[in-house]
């Protein structure tokens, strides 16, 4: 006989020790809440999708309207404003539909399949605004460093930088803008690494079943 | 108007909860040999049980009957043990795990056969969670069809391995 037959018939026997739950009991637990990864991915999510909204509001307060009119960038700045919205909208509306297809009656699988998608969508989204920051950032320094030469021309001499102040101003940007960027994927990566280190695992596993 | 149709909602809504609890009581076996698989505590059963109840009461609305509320519930329930629940980091005191799993008492471990089953069953709990549910499923007498069902696999892959849990449970038994 099997090792997993004799340990089968014992299963069987097992069943007379496990716990029974009442009606009532029953009745109580499915008003409590989920805490399904699904459910924490979601919030996750969006928070992410607001965060990056209220971030917007809160900066770009009149002084920063008037400093963009000064460098003559409020142009440049509305065109951006509305094509991130438009695109952050259209990201809204993939997590909805990908949320909503995730079932607890698919096969694992599947279930697994949706799950990744969803996340991968949002990764999509945290990398359209690191890409979307820096090319923002990189464009309105070059604006500015332009502008500033043309008035610095203009005006008087102390008020250019000279080849040294102006590395360390260039390379003083670019780190920050590195360090700022480089701290929300870490955030990113840790949080999602947490949530989903098992399912992919299993996921993986089962994948691998099927290539072979 | 507007009431009535609110009072016949909820008297459908009612109707719904009741005739789900009610299969769900009939079956809950189910759900708490998937937690025994699974967790290692009596608190994490606890949890994983009702993760369960909550992800079957949600997905219930979907369930037409089309096929008996057990399978239907043997496939939501192991999602969620495999895929959707969230483990709690928790120390496993060794005493805990013995007594609550697998109620062999102490006396009985002289027994040779006795202390093969205890083996058995701690080697199944180091395997990894797919290998778990292809061991539970096998344990519950599915057949292939309906572990390739439940988990999304086809039936030649289920079979291929099945056959290798097998030999991996035989590694950790004998290694």
């Amino acid at each position: 006989m099997d090792d997993l037959d004799l340990l089968k018939k014992d299963w069987k026997k097992q069943e007379q020790s496990l716990p029974r739950l009442s009606y009532d009991e029953i009745y109580k637990m499915i008003w409590k809440r989920s805490s399904s990864i699904v459910k924490w991915i979601f919030v996750i999510s969006i928070l992410e999708f607001f965060l990056g909204a209220v971030l917007n509001i809160f900066l770009a307060d009149e002084e920063y309207w008037q400093e963009m009119e000064k460098y003559d960038l409020t142009e440049f700045t509305i065109i951006v404003y509305v094509v991130s919205y438009l695109i952050t909208f259209y990201f809204i509306y993939k997590f909805y539909k990908n949320y909503k297809r995730i079932s607890s009656t698919d096969s694992a699988s599947k279930l697994m399949k949706n799950i990744l998608r969803t996340r991968k969508t949002v990764k999509y989204y945290i990398g359209f605004i690191l890409i979307s920051s820096g090319v923002v950032f990189l464009i309105t320094l070059f604006i500015m460093i332009r502008n500033h030469g043309m008035t610095a021309d203009a005006t008087t001499k102390d008020m250019s930088f000279n080849f040294m102040q102006w590395l360390m101003f260039i390379g003083g940007t670019l780190l920050a803008l590195v360090v700022l960027l480089g701290l929300i994927w870490l955030i990113y990566r840790i949080v999602y690494g947490i949530l989903l280190k098992r399912l992919i695992k299993n996921y993986k596993e089962l994948k691998k079943m099927e290539m072979e | 108007m507007y009431y009535l149709l609110h009072a016949n909602h909820l008297f459908v809504n009612k109707e719904l909860e009741h005739q789900f609890v009610n299969n769900l009581e009939k079956h809950q076996n189910i759900a708490h040999k998937i937690c025994r698989i699974y967790t290692n505590d009596q608190d994490s059963h606890k949890d994983l049980f009702q993760e369960i109840t909550i992800q079957l009461w949600k997905a219930y609305p979907k369930f037409r009957g089309d096929s008996k509320f057990s399978t239907w519930m043997y496939r939501v329930a192991l999602n969620t043990a495999i895929t959707l629940y969230r483990k709690k980091k928790r120390s496993i005191k060794t005493e805990d795990y013995d007594n609550f799993h697998f109620k062999i008492k102490a006396e009985e471990y002289d027994d040779e056969a006795e202390r093969h089953l205890k083996l058995m069953y701690d080697a199944v709990k180091q395997l990894n969670d797919i290998d778990k549910a292809l061991v539970f499923l096998y344990l519950e007498d599915k057949n292939y069809a309906e572990i390739s069902y439940t988990l999304g696999i086809t039936e030649v892959n289920a079979r291929v391995k099945m056959n290798r849990v097998k030999t991996k449970l035989k590694n950790i038994i004998n290694p």
